[in-house]
């Protein structure tokens, strides 16, 4: 199922990224923590009262909710830090499983090996899911210390916010997979990331229409977005994980079939000579 | 047989890229393949690696098919390809390191010896490596298996006259101890000297096939008349051909003729002809190549 040889070499691929993205979630709570207490909860919920109403529907919980410790900490979670770097770190790994090695013309010499080209993908797909696996611990961990030990010490449960970094997991897997799956049908990695980006964009303005106006409810539906959302989950009921089980089941279940029809399509496909 | 190939075929779209190959390959044996770029030569070995799904017809590797049971033939066969392309942020060591765990029967000893043999500096990163060293770098990992066939397709390319040598040596000895190999190549004179049977690919077709000991015995004629050439006498039209396609046989008073075998039953029949000129030379694999590639 899994090729010890390719293991290591897709920790040795993905290495600078995760180190990237963890220092980057490592520091970001922190930072992130410090600007928040700048602004004291009044000036903050004034603030917050200046948002046209309309407006207040994109945040997806009342705004009543937001203008709390724990609300203004949870809202660290749909910063583009978080977002883009989970899906930064799913779309990058995801196309370098077929693609990518395929263009560099590196596949080859690998696969004329005794090995599966099954074997090939889960490898480096579990390597990708094991990465974003570290790298949500990493932001755990430092939201945990951040909140217990910053600013805010004492004010805010830090357990409250495990739900949501299972949630940013799950955005990673969904990312992965799909980028898995677009790179194990194409030959170029560059046409993966483009697709993927263009999936991207199309999923978050699905999801802004949607919340936006009633008649084009249906629009957001089509959005994987619509099950991330991680301000959601820190109210610290079992609520909360129950709702982190439904949006997690769609987008884990999204990566995982994806990556499972990936796997499929590259051990059908013709594998070109490289260019 | 350990390679046969039945009426293999691979098309894209209206594009035939291998057209019903029939060949055989038998073990120890090195088999040349030669042709032109677009011939189909790295089609048909993609196909054996079954990087390709064959379009129609059939191709084994010890009785394994390519096409249903690639890990088996794989697990026979060590390929280098055309233009081999390593992992650019690792070191030669690591390069080989990674292959020799890869396949088990991959020695990581004999990578290095094969290395320092080809005096490859494999502390450098191959990101810093000439194209010359990336292709002796996937040489020495091919090298160090002991599949029983090794695949090479243009595993001279971008390398020195020394290295060449090197490597000719190299195939020669892996064939020694009972390798087969196919030895793709553009280099005529490397097939000639190291392969002992060879292949011609025009078109995605196979168009000649002789052992190169064959080859070796036909000679050439090209010889000036003073009359126009009469033709070629019924009794020796198993001996002697006029190369088809030939500039010079345009005119009448010149000819090009092939024996594929010995000149002695030609010579009564040549002293009798009103020769101005007449060179006669060893055929070699470079008249026949031009033959099918240049039009004689």
């Amino acid at each position: 199922m899994f090729n010890r040889a390719v293991w290591h070499q897709a920790w040795g691929d993905q290495k600078i990224l995760l180190a990237a993205i963890v220092s980057l979630w490592a520091a970001f709570p922190w930072l992130y923590l410090w600007l928040q207490s700048q602004v004291p909860m009044g000036d903050f919920q004034m603030i917050l009262k200046l948002i046209p109403e309309d407006w207040q529907k994109l945040s997806g919980v009342p705004i009543a909710d937001v203008a709390t410790p724990v609300g203004r900490v949870a809202l660290a979670f749909v910063d583009p830090m978080i977002v883009l770097g989970a899906t930064v770190w799913g779309v990058t790994r995801g196309s370098d499983i077929v693609s990518g090695p395929l263009e560099r013309g590196t596949l080859e010499m690998v696969l004329a090996a005794p090995v599966r080209r099954t074997a090939v993908y889960a490898t480096h797909a579990a390597a990708t899911i094991i990465g974003g696996a570290i790298a949500c611990g990493v932001l755990l961990a430092s939201i945990w210390t951040a909140v217990a030990f910053g600013p805010w010490a004492g004010k805010v449960d830090p357990s409250l916010f495990t739900p949501a970094v299972l949630n940013v997991l799950g955005l990673m897997t969904c990312m992965a997979g799909l980028a898995g799956l677009v790179s194990a049908a194409g030959s170029h990695r560059s046409h993966a990331i483009g697709i993927m980006c263009g999936f991207y964009v199309v999923s978050l303005l699905a999801k802004l229409v949607g919340r936006m106006s009633d008649r084009f409810e249906a629009v957001g539906w089509l959005s994987v977005f619509n099950a991330f959302e991680p301000q959601r989950l820190v109210a610290g009921t079992a609520e909360s994980w129950w709702l982190l089980a439904r949006y997690d089941a769609i987008l884990v279940g999204i990566g995982l079939s994806a990556f499972v029809a990936g796997a499929i399509i590259f051990a059908r496909r013709d594998l070109p000579a490289p260019l | 047989m350990l390679v046969s190939t039945d009426r293999l075929t691979k098309r894209y779209g209206r594009f035939t890229a291998l057209d019903a190959c029939t060949l055989t390959v038998p073990r120890g044996e090195i088999f040349g393949l030669l042709g032109p770029n677009g011939a189909g030569k790295t089609t048909l070995l993609r196909l054996l690696l079954g990087f390709l799904a064959p379009t129609s017809g059939t191709g084994t590797v010890a009785s394994h098919d390519c096409a249903t049971e690639s890990l088996a033939v794989r697990s026979r066969v060590a390929y280098l390809p055309g233009e081999a392309r390593l992992f650019r942020r690792m070191t030669g060591k690591e390069v080989l390191a990674f292959f020799a765990r890869l396949r088990p029967a991959c020695s990581l000893d004999q990578a290095t010896r094969v290395a320092d043999r080809l005096g490859l500096d494999t502390s450098r990163q191959v990101t810093r490596m000439s194209t010359g060293m990336r292709q002796k770098l996937a040489l020495c990992a091919v090298m160090a298996t002991d599949a029983e066939l090794v695949i090479l397709d243009e595993p001279t390319a971008n390398l020195d006259p020394t290295a060449r040598a090197e490597v000719l040596d190299i195939v020669r000895e892996a064939n020694a101890i009972g390798r087969t190999v196919i030895f793709s190549s553009h280099v005529l004179s490397e097939v000639e000297e190291a392969c002992d049977r060879v292949v011609i690919m025009r078109a995605g077709s196979p168009v000649f096939e002789q052992s190169i000991a064959e080859i070796r015995r036909g000679h050439r004629i090209t010889a000036r008349l003073a009359e126009p050439f009469a033709g070629i006498p019924t009794l020796l039209a198993d001996h002697v051909a006029l190369v088809p396609g030939a500039a010079e046989n345009d005119s009448r008073n010149r000819v090009v003729l092939e024996a594929a075998e010995s000149l002695a039953p030609l010579l009564g029949w040549l002293a009798t002809l009103p020769v101005i000129e007449m060179a006669i030379e060893p055929i070699g694999l470079t008249a026949v190549y031009d033959r099918f590639h240049r039009g004689g």
